[in-house]
């Protein structure tokens, strides 16, 4: 045993590499992995819970391949490896990779930059109206991001491409949701508005009191005096609200008696008046 | 024996130990407790469009010990914050370096907190009373703003319990006027979780808040601050400190 492993350090790779350094090093970044995945692990399991997502995604990642660049320096001072002499055919080779991994590069420069810059963080609502996308972003990773959309698809962006992009972020802390009914023409259009209002406020608790519900008039249209309905409501209450307007106003009108009309066309004959 | 009354006969509110049944009445809200083994007791509370919230509680010894008590309201319907928005009947006007005492109601939820040992609550339940007119309100900007919870107060120059019970508490508010010229006051805005309440009875007092308007370099605020009340009331266990940050692995619920 003995014997072979003086045989694997007398194989030399490049200068001062041997075949037995390199299966020390391999051990030691194996054992370095190990390590960082079982910390990661524990860190997610024990701490990260504490602490907001973003933070603890990138605590984790620093943790992560932390220890695996402890590794890899731990083995290649250990080996009195010199890098020295790399620099030079290094340089040339980055900048054939450069041109070749160009996209890659971008994409990891603007992972970068949007770790910086934070435009939304984990668990935020956005819409990139660029892309017709909208959900809540699930992570930004070092050459993608990724977003959940409200139909439970994750859709993979390229960082590169969601740096440039527009981003409509949902975090405000309040919201507006609207919706729009037409009553008949012969009805009270104060009476309406009271009915919805007090609907309102019986069955949607998540609608604010202030701002409060405001009422436009926004046609007079063939058939109908159309009403637009602008309620606010905390931002994380979108589906208590926004969906459910329109049921509560026609609960509203239906029972205070109030027509919501078909559309209807009055024809007038010339002829016949005439006779 | 059935179970045993708290200290004021005609509240619910205080510290009940029941070995069978318990059945409370809160306006429209019912609380029933019930022996359901030798080793626990079915808690359930019907609200008043007859939904039932039911849970079950192991117990160690043959009895179960609750504590009622007003709670902050901030749960109602959901929480969303920890400030409270009191919007006056009345605005108070005060002339340069004056200062008025008032008192209004502030809404209040009821906890229910099971009791181990003398000091020691774990919260069980909430509810309100009033669910209609427990609403949220923005103050401030829809992007930069506060959500709090909305009330419409009376103001009063006196202390009053009138039909509070389970319901609102008092709070004196104090505001004072160091600015250079007269201002009206008519709301309020603050982090309710600074303030203690305290039951007596049905009746339920929160520590008070001093509001003082004056001038931070060149604008003009409204500082309000916490003022700790003295009294021999009991102190209500608080809601909060036991129900945030509750991590649950796999999304157990």
């Amino acid at each position: 045993m003995i014997g072979f492993l003086e045989g694997l350090s007398e194989m030399e790779i490049i200068s001062g590499l041997t075949v037995l350094s390199l299966l020390f090093g391999l051990i030691v970044i194996g054992g370095g992995v190990l390590f960082a995945k079982i910390a990661k692990m524990l860190f997610f399991k024990y701490y990260a819970p504490t602490l907001p997502k973003d933070t603890a995604k990138n605590f984790g990642k620093m943790i992560y391949f932390g220890i695996i660049a402890i590794a890899i320096l731990t083995f290649t001072s250990s080996q009195g490896i010199d890098f020295s002499g790399l620099l030079v055919a290094g340089g040339i080779f980055a900048i054939v990779i450069g041109f070749a991994t160009q996209s890659v590069v971008s994409n990891l420069i603007s992972g970068v930059f949007l770790m910086i810059e934070k435009p939304a963080k984990h668990g935020d609502s956005i819409n990139l109206p660029d892309m017709g996308i909208t959900g809540t972003l699930l992570d930004i990773a070092t050459f993608s991001s990724k977003i959940r959309k409200f139909d439970g698809t994750v859709v993979r962006i390229p960082n590169e491409k969601f740096f440039t992009t527009n981003i409509r972020s949902f975090i405000t802390v309040a919201r507006r949701a609207d919706a729009a009914v037409g009553i008949a023409y012969k009805e009270d259009i104060d009476g309406a508005i009271s009915a919805i209002t007090e609907e309102i406020r019986h069955s949607m608790p998540f609608v604010l009191v202030m701002p409060a519900p405001e009422f436009r008039i926004e046609e007079l249209s063939d058939s109908s005096v159309n009403i637009h309905v602008y309620v606010w409501y905390p931002r994380p209450d979108w589906g208590r609200v926004q969906p459910v307007m329109l049921k509560v106003i026609k609960n509203a009108l239906d029972k205070a008696g109030i027509e919501i009309p078909f559309p209807q066309r009055v024809i007038w004959d010339s002829k016949q008046q005439q006779q | 024996m059935n179970q045993s009354a708290p200290d004021a006969a005609s509240s619910n509110y205080g510290v009940h130990q029941i070995y069978e049944t318990l059945n409370l009445s809160f306006l429209h809200v019912t609380i029933k407790v019930k022996r359901i083994s030798g080793s626990a007791f079915l808690y359930a509370r019907q609200d008043p469009k007859g939904d039932t919230v039911e849970t079950i509680v192991p117990v160690a010894s043959d009895h179960l010990k609750i504590e009622v008590a007003p709670i902050r309201p901030l749960n109602h319907p959901d929480r969303r914050g920890d400030c409270v928005f009191l919007k006056f009947d009345k605005s108070i006007h005060l002339d340069k370096g004056s200062a008025m005492t008032v008192f209004v109601k502030c809404p209040i939820e009821i906890g229910v907190f099971l009791v181990n040992g003398t000091t020691d609550r774990s919260s069980l339940d909430w509810f309100t009373c009033d669910p209609l007119n427990s609403r949220f309100a923005l103050y401030g900007q829809a992007d930069t703003g506060i959500l709090c919870k909305y009330s419409d107060v009376a103001v009063e120059t006196s202390e009053s319990f009138d039909d509070t019970a389970y319901l609102q508490a008092v709070v004196r508010i104090t505001v004072k006027n160091k600015l250079d010229s007269g201002n009206s006051v008519s709301k309020v805005v603050f982090a309710i979780t600074d303030n203690s309440i305290y039951y007596d009875g049905s009746k339920s007092i929160l520590d008070g808040i001093d509001v003082t308007m004056k001038k931070r370099g060149l604008v003009d605020i409204a500082d309000v601050k916490v003022k700790p009340i003295e009294t021999d009331w009991t102190k209500s266990p608080t809601w909060e400190s036991s129900t945030t940050n509750t991590i649950m692995e796999m999304g157990l619920e």
